[in-house]
């Protein structure tokens, strides 16, 4: 019949208009100009200028190579990767999260291996702290640079635990004893907000680290080897819950955001809150002087190293599908070179993996002290949301909230991340 | 020749916006379907066929019911607040006392429905907050201390919490709806009900209800679908949480594709959307079609 002719002339009309199109949107410009895309999280006008100023120094320095940079928020890089990873418009130069967060983009053969970058220039490799650079390999390969290193403290105000004759806590029966005592002067003891339970997350990845022994741990973190079976993880929904059960935390934890509080913090309404060390220039700016930190408490009885910290490295990897790796591994070592990573600490308060960029010199005397509590350190707990597969998340991190609210019990959520666990082991090759 | 006669030319002019519907709206809902189908993540390389395994899995899935639930309640509670509380208020409004006052309060009801929703979510997340909020506060002022709740931070409140703010949002989009049907009504059916002796009440229910039949209907259908497709007031006060208690099946589909890197199973969820709104137009239009022929 006619019309089916006209039908199909009209689709390949349609369909030939679009493929040009896509063409068209190719580069053109017969110069050598190599252009590499740069994504990274901050677009908050005040942090974003450092990575406009570095970009434009490194331009003025490469006129061959043009960065083009792109930033999304917090949250929405979270889609916005998964998104781009799926098509050929990849950024050459992404952020991205160190553990299972960047493991599955080496997974799903997206992230290049840099091992062999690194290599072939040891000032590089030897510029930046083991600690950083560790949670970014997979299987003994380097796939991502880091770009800070952070970690989590309790922070707390001084001024009230002078007046009640309170110490920093050592152990976790101490943190106790320190927290019955706000509470019995009618402070209460720490601001917590729990309305996205990544908050949560952040204690539990802490206390389960304290809990189960490193090996059983790391083996449960692996997706194709987890099972959750140990019973520590009940033993950190435990203690954590009983924070909330004895009235140590505010009222309400599950509708407050994290940042409200922190402004509770700040108001003095509360005694402790829980933040990373990059936090720590906005609590310096809110109550100067009148802040110290401790990390968490030791827990004897646990049969976890003692010695760790929570916290992690987070950085930025370059996609496998990039036409131009010098040109992007030349960019991101730009980038982690001493005097940008000192413009960092300077310029935004940021913790530097790169050696010796936190310093007295430079660096205020609280992120000095929080970067050696981290080179401290034995090891570090990754933010478990980032280092579990993102479905055993899916199923631990809302619970947490019910934890709280004491709709679920330990048993049971530890029963249901046991039997998702067992789901993604089928499905990860 | 009459060219208004001429079928091949009408079809030759139907086409271009023929091509536009199938391309934008049949093609991607049967893409859909076949991608519901296979094992895949936005960005693998690879898809494994799974066939009905997530409509399966969706069965036995206790968050999907939770979901549905959620969405049922927000479609009951919407229904009987906007199109009933609507109507009646628009109703109000048309009395005659009220009419002098009536662009003024249109305007007040109206307001709350052109606010984007992240910032009224934003807002009511501020509301209800148990430590500084208004809501706890004022209960406390007259006196109501023990109703004082952690409203959107219990399984058991969340819900009602998000669905309230949605009520006192649409409010009053649905009663404008509603005043322009009632304006339209011949004023002459209202005074022969009062030769009658009907009172206020009794114009209501005979006269003005069976005159904007046809409004009740659409907006009923308009609220319902609405409350199958909520994603935003969701996601932006509780994120779906406390656990998953306020889950609907929008933001489970939005958690298992771009979350949980399923996007197969988001792509049943969105199967099993479609189908709820697209039999609810269908009962719509069945409906409609009865009114005219009886």
């Amino acid at each position: 019949m006619k019309i089916n002719k006209l039908l199909v002339l009209l689709l390949s009309v349609l369909l030939v208009i679009s493929l040009t199109a896509c063409q068209s949107s190719q580069p053109t410009g017969g110069t050598d100009q190599v252009e590499i895309k740069f994504l990274h999280k901050w677009p908050q006008p005040e942090y974003s200028v450092y990575f406009d100023e570095v970009v434009e120094a490194f331009m003025k320095e490469n006129p061959n190579i043009k960065v083009s940079v792109e930033a999304v928020g917090d949250e929405p890089i979270k889609d916005k990767l998964r998104v781009l990873m799926g098509t050929d418009n990849q950024p050459d130069v992404f952020f991205s999260w160190s553990g299972e967060f960047a493991a599955k983009f080496v997974r799903s053969n997206n992230a290049l291996d840099l091992t062999p970058y690194l290599e072939n220039d040891p000032e590089w490799k030897n510029s930046i702290m083991e600690a950083g650079l560790e949670p970014f390999t997979y299987d003994g390969n380097y796939y991502g640079i880091p770009f800070r290193i952070n970690g989590k403290f309790f922070v707390y105000n001084t001024e009230i635990f002078n007046k009640l004759g309170l110490k920093k806590p050592n152990t976790w029966d101490e943190f106790m004893t320190v927290l019955e005592t706000l509470k019995q002067n009618g402070i209460t003891p720490i601001g917590f907000g729990n309305i996205y339970p990544w908050a949560a997350c952040h204690y539990i990845t802490g206390l389960n680290q304290k809990f189960v022994p490193q090996e059983v741990r790391v083996k449960d973190y692996n997706p194709k080897t987890g099972e959750f079976t140990d019973p520590g993880y009940i033993k950190a929904l435990e203690y954590f819950k009983s924070l909330n059960d004895k009235g140590y935390f505010i009222e309400g934890v599950n509708s407050t955001e994290h940042n409200m509080s922190n402004q509770m913090f700040y108001g003095e309404q509360v005694a402790i809150i829980y933040v990373e060390l990059e936090e720590f220039v906005e609590v310096e700016e809110n109550l100067p002087g009148k802040w110290d930190f401790f990390k968490m408490p030791d827990i004897p009885e646990g049969k976890g190293n003692q010695n760790f910290l929570t916290g992690a490295p987070d950085g930025f990897l370059v996609s496998a599908k990039t036409k131009h790796p010098e040109e992007a591994v030349k960019f991101l070592k730009y980038l982690t070179n001493k005097a940008n990573a000192d413009k960092l600490v300077q310029q935004l308060g940021w913790p530097s993996p790169i050696i010796g960029a936190v310093n007295e010199g430079n660096s205020p005397d609280y992120l000095v002290r929080g970067m050696k509590a981290i080179e401290e350190a034995e090891g570090m707990a990754l933010w478990l949301d980032t280092d579990i597969h993102i479905k055993i998340s899916d199923v631990y991190l809302p619970n947490l909230q019910e934890l709280l609210n004491g709709t679920k019990t330990p048993e049971q959520i530890m029963a249901e991340v046991q039997k998702v666990a067992k789901e993604v082991q089928s499905e990860v090759e | 020749m009459n060219i208004y006669r001429n079928k091949k030319v009408a079809i030759l002019f139907m086409l271009p916006a023929l091509v536009f519907v199938i391309l934008f709206i049949y093609y991607p809902i049967i893409q859909n379907f076949i991608y519901s189908l296979y094992r895949w993540s936005s960005f693998s390389e690879v898809k494994v066929f799974v066939g009905f395994d997530y409509y399966k899995r969706l069965l036995s899935d206790p968050i999907f019911y939770i979901a549905l639930k959620n969405n049922a309640l927000y479609a009951i509670i919407s229904i009987v607040f906007q199109v009933g509380v609507g109507m009646i208020l628009a109703a109000v409004l048309e009395e005659k006392i009220m009419r002098r006052y009536q662009t003024f309060f249109r305007t007040v009801y109206f307001m709350p429905s052109v606010i984007s929703i992240t910032v009224v979510g934003l807002l009511f997340q501020l509301v209800y907050n148990p430590n500084i909020g208004l809501l706890n506060a004022f209960l406390k002022v007259v006196g109501l201390e023990t109703l004082t709740h952690d409203w959107l931070g219990r399984s058991d409140t969340a819900m009602f919490a998000i669905i309230a703010t949605s009520q006192w949002q649409y409010i009053g989009y649905i009663m404008l709806l509603f005043l322009v049907a009632i304006q339209k009504i011949p004023e002459e059916l209202y005074e022969s009900a009062m030769i009658d002796g009907a009172n206020a009440i009794q114009k209501f229910i005979h006269v003005t209800i069976p005159q904007i039949k046809e409004t009740i209907l659409v907006t009923s259908i308009i609220t319902i679908i609405g409350a199958f497709k909520v994603f935003d007031e969701v996601y932006v006060m509780t994120a779906g949480g406390p656990g998953r208690s306020t889950e609907v099946l929008a933001s489970y589909m939005y958690r298992a594709g771009f979350r949980n890197d399923e996007m197969g199973y988001a792509a049943t969820i969105a199967t099993v959307i479609f189908l709820i709104t697209f039999i609810v137009t269908l009962i719509q239009l069945k409906v409609s079609k009865e009114k005219n022929e009886a």
